[in-house]
């Protein structure tokens, strides 16, 4: 299993994914921990669950695991009060101390304990802060109320007794004056008074009920408290109103109370008296000033507390986080008998047999334990995972290959919109990434990717765009990657090797189109047409004439704003596509080779590989070879016609379509080997070839190794080979309806697919052509428009026009909508073709992946 | 210039590519074989694209016709 290249080529970095191997561990249980901690930095080790029976809280170290939760419970507990008091975590700094879980434990406790006391004394100190501050509005402004009354009660009474200068009245009630005037004053009784605040939204509600229930027997004075007030039970900030009421009777009193609760109106006592109010008041400033010195103190008590712990934080947040993983990684080990050591199964790559050792290794010697860990090899017939190692480069497009697996929810959507075409593909679902070892389309990828992008965004202005926008983000790399981006920046960032080479090739197809924002530049040679005769005058009626040599590099200048432009670069952009589709679809068929070859699989070469191309090539192959034949001979034929009556008359005289002598011989008396009709035939008798044999002979196979079964143990190396030789049906029962349907709905699709793949490629053609129209009219219709006016002001209203309609709509909108047709083509068109894609990713257990995580 | 001696370019231009990606960046056999078979598909794109176009205006069937306003 181990030896790469195993049925062909040489090795190739990114083609196959690395070999692996399954190892069993036997660790002593003193060890373990520091074992599996120095495996978690190797990071090369995706453990298997051996309790997988198991629920979390019977497994081995649940205990230690609830610690950890409870210590992360307490940093996200600081991390919130951080961030409601404004201070950001520090970087984590290598240079503090190692500090074992245990002291973090304490440290943690008691860092809580003090945070949370320090909490709620400065919640109590808060709250009675804002009552006192209530309280003080409460006696100025109440105190005015008395002080106003009084003073408009001793003017009445001066007028009273200038009018009558008998009775003389008390002042005891000097608010009531104006309505208790009238009433006798044998029946007056002791009125009761309530002060307090109540929220100015609620203060009309409040007036209405406390008339209605004391029947109107209630007076009550509001005056508006101009600043907001905070509410010392909510802590916000509201409006309110400083409210007096009247009552007589101890059964009104109790109402009004029990309105003031229900309407959450804060009642403060109140003294008529105006000497103990001035006195009230200046003790309750008093108050005030200290308690605010008090709160402050704590303050920056709690804050200085803070700031040593965000000091720490992340180190602490990763020491725990790193801690749950190793312990959660211990609980996935199997314990001996003995209960004196631990067991671990796992995938890792082949290459990385000495460095696991080594750090076996180390962690016994730095555990000082007796024994040392056993690592050892285990044969198995389980699919190791698929593990590719790239570099910052290759990443991004190994991601494009792997997001395939998720293309079934986008296929739901996608089938429904395009209706039938996409029928058959809909059957051919997948999930997961590469299978183990089979060929990687990310290697062509790296470049068909952003080569088809460009086929479809061909302007080299608008690629020097795309260059310099990723240049800047490649060049400040270190920058981006230590600051936090979003979602939109974080995934241009991801991909900017890929949009790199996305910008080199659309500058390269940019002048092959010759289009500079549209513009076309005579950059390696002159036109190569020319005006018939001097006066030019037939240039507009019959046209130019071809005079010179054809233009070296990309397309003649002379065509651009002609009448003809369109016909030409249609007819060349659609038999472009084809070309290029033909091309990555035959590359797809022999990438299905490598794979029959690499897995020593001469089925697929034969019945599957040779039909296939046959098929392909018989027609569109040989549709690609009639558009190369009559580009060079400047043919009149018409391809329609000939690709049609290919099929419905074979035999008929195809007169003036005639692209090659000996495509149709039916004039000469020979045997009827004529190249159309065999490629027909060629093509009918490889649908049964692709479709009969296969099914067949896995049936012969699978009977001819059930008897050698009974023979000998087969090496663990070969089964595994067999096993990868059987496709996805090796191992179990062999049902052969089972494997012929497969075989018959993979035969279907592969004939229907090659004809709607190929009409698929054409959208290279409408893709382009779009974007080149798009810019064609932001350049004709907002630039040239604007210059034509002569006005400065104009123009630089142009100018910004034309900018913004670039960018956003041609550099952002036209690059996603490339870029999405670019990634179909490849999943779809190109993948189709020989990729699996069916295994399951390598996730080792590494510390370095925690950092990216979020919780 | 003709199509042959232009096909001659390419083909010279991805010699040169591959023998200073050889150089430069020698990163052992099997990374080797990966940039060799990038740039020879680059290289082979490249030449694909050049060719149609090329190939497309020879002998052209339809010629510019201008517009009546130029």
């Amino acid at each position: 299993m181990g030896e790469r290249g195993r049925g062909c080529c040489p090795p190739m970095d990114l083609m196959r994914s690395e070999p692996m191997q399954l190892v069993q561990l036997i660790i002593p249980i003193e060890s373990a921990h520091l074992a599996v901690s120095y495996l978690g930095d190797l990071g090369l080790t995706q453990f298997k669950d051996l309790n997988a029976e198991k629920s979390p809280f019977q497994r081995t170290y649940a205990i230690q695991i609830k610690r950890c939760g409870e210590m992360a419970r307490k940093l996200r507990f600081f991390r919130d009060q951080m961030s409601k008091a404004g201070l950001p975590p520090a970087v984590r700094s290598a240079t503090q101390a190692e500090i074992s879980l245990d002291d973090l434990e304490v440290k943690l406790g008691d860092l809580e304990a003090e945070l949370v006391e320090i909490n709620a004394n400065g919640d109590k100190l808060q709250r009675s802060y804002n009552e006192l501050a209530e309280y003080k509005l409460v006696l100025q402004k109440g105190g005015e109320f008395f002080h106003s009354a009084l003073s408009i009660a001793a003017a009445h009474q001066r007028e009273y007794a200038s009018n009558q200068g008998s009775e003389v009245e008390s002042l005891e009630t000097p608010l009531l004056s104006q309505q208790e005037t009238a009433i006798d004053s044998s029946k007056q009784v002791k009125l009761g008074f309530i002060t307090g605040l109540v929220p100015r939204e609620k203060s009309m509600a409040f007036e209405r009920i406390l008339f209605r229930a004391t029947r109107g027997n209630v007076f009550l004075r509001q005056a508006v408290v101009d600043e907001l007030v905070v509410d010392p039970v909510s802590g916000e900030k509201v409006e309110k109103n400083v409210f007096v009421v009247f009552f007589s009777g101890e059964r009104a009193k109790s109402k009004v109370l029990k309105i003031c609760e229900a309407f959450g109106a804060n009642r403060y006592a109140f003294s008529e008296d105006l000497g103990k109010q001035s006195q009230m008041i200046n003790e309750v400033s008093g108050r005030l000033s200290e308690l605010k010195t008090t709160v402050d103190t704590g303050l920056v008590h709690r804050g200085n507390l803070l700031q040593t712990i965000g000091e720490q934080f992340e180190q602490w947040n990763f020491l725990v986080r790193k801690e749950k993983a190793i312990y959660h990684t211990l609980n996935m080990l199997s314990i001996d008998v003995t209960k004196k050591c631990l067991v671990a199964e796992g995938w890792s790559p082949t290459f990385a047999t000495k460095q696991i050792q080594d750090a076996l290794h180390r962690a016994t010697h730095d555990s000082n334990s007796q024994v040392e860990a056993i690592f050892q090899v285990l044969h198995t017939r389980e699919m190791p995972p698929t593990y590719f190692q790239t570099n910052k480069v290759t990443t991004a497009y190994q991601e494009i290959v792997d997001a395939y697996g998720m293309r079934s929810s986008v296929w739901v959507g996608k089938g429904l919109r395009e209706g039938g075409e996409d029928l058959v593909e809909t059957a051919s679902i997948l999930a997961g990434v590469a299978k183990y070892q089979e060929a990687n389309p990310g290697v062509f990828t790296i470049v068909t990717f952003p080569f088809l992008f460009a086929v479809m965004f061909g302007d080299w202005g608008h690629g020097i765009c795309l260059l310099l926008a990723t240049l800047y983000m490649i060049i400040r790399e270190k920058k981006f990657y230590s600051q936090k981006l979003g979602d939109i920046m974080e995934m241009a960032f991801g991909g900017r090797y890929v949009i790199l080479m996305m910008a080199l090739f659309s500058i390269y197809t940019g002048l092959i189109y010759n289009e500079f924002f549209s513009v076309p530049f005579e950059l390696f040679a002159r036109s190569a047409y020319v005006c018939r005769d001097p006066n030019c005058r037939d240039s507009t009626t019959v046209g130019l004439i071809k005079a010179r040599d054809t233009y070296p590099f990309g397309v003649d200048p002379a065509w651009h704003g002609s009448r003809s432009e369109l016909p030409f670069l249609n007819s060349l952009k659609m038999k472009m596509s084809i070309l290029l589709g033909v091309a990555q679809m035959n590359l797809g068929i022999i990438m299905s080779l490598f794979n029959a070859l690499f897995f020593k699989n001469s089925i697929n070469v034969w019945f599957q590989f040779i039909p296939q191309m046959i098929f392909l090539n018989s027609l569109f192959g040989y549709l690609s070879l009639l558009i190369i034949i009559k580009w060079c001979t400047g043919s009149q034929a018409d391809l329609y016609h000939v690709m049609i009556y290919m099929f419905l008359g074979p035999t008929d005289d195809i007169g003036e379509n005639q692209l090659f002598p000996g495509q149709k011989m039916t004039q000469l008396q020979f045997h009827p080997s004529l190249l159309q009709i065999v490629l027909v035939l060629l093509a009918l008798v490889s649908v049964p070839w692709m479709l009969l044999p296969k099914p067949f002979l896995l049936k012969m196979q699978h009977e001819r190794h059930h008897g050698e079964s009974y023979a000998a143990l087969p090496d663990g190396e070969e089964s595994l080979q067999s096993e990868a030789n059987h496709d996805s049906h090796g191992h179990g029962e062999f049902e052969f309806s089972e494997i012929f349907v497969h075989q018959l709905i993979h035969t279907i699709e592969f004939v229907l697919g090659a004809v709607s793949n190929t009409a698929s490629y054409l959208r290279l053609w409408a893709l382009s052509l779009a974007h080149s129209e798009l810019s064609t009219v932001f350049y004709e219709k907002v630039l040239l428009l604007a210059w034509g006016y002569n006005n400065i002001l104009i123009l630089i209203v142009g100018i910004i026009v034309f900018v913004f309609a670039t960018v956003g709509v041609l550099l952002v909108m036209e690059t996603l909508s490339a870029f999405l047709h670019a990634l179909r083509l490849h999943w779809v068109e190109f993948q189709n073709k020989f990729y699996e894609g069916d295994g399951y990713k390598f996730s080792p257990f590494s510390f370095a992946l925690l950092d990216s995580e979020d919780e | 210039m003709g199509f042959l001696v232009t096909t001659l370019i390419f083909v010279v231009i991805g010699i040169i590519a591959s023998l200073s990606a050889r150089i430069c960046c020698n990163r052992g056999p099997s990374a080797n074989l990966l940039h060799l078979t990038l740039i020879i598909t680059a290289t082979v794109c490249c030449w694909l694209m050049w060719a149609i176009v090329y190939l497309a205006q020879m002998n052209p069937l339809i010629v510019p016709i201008l517009n009546e306003s130029e």
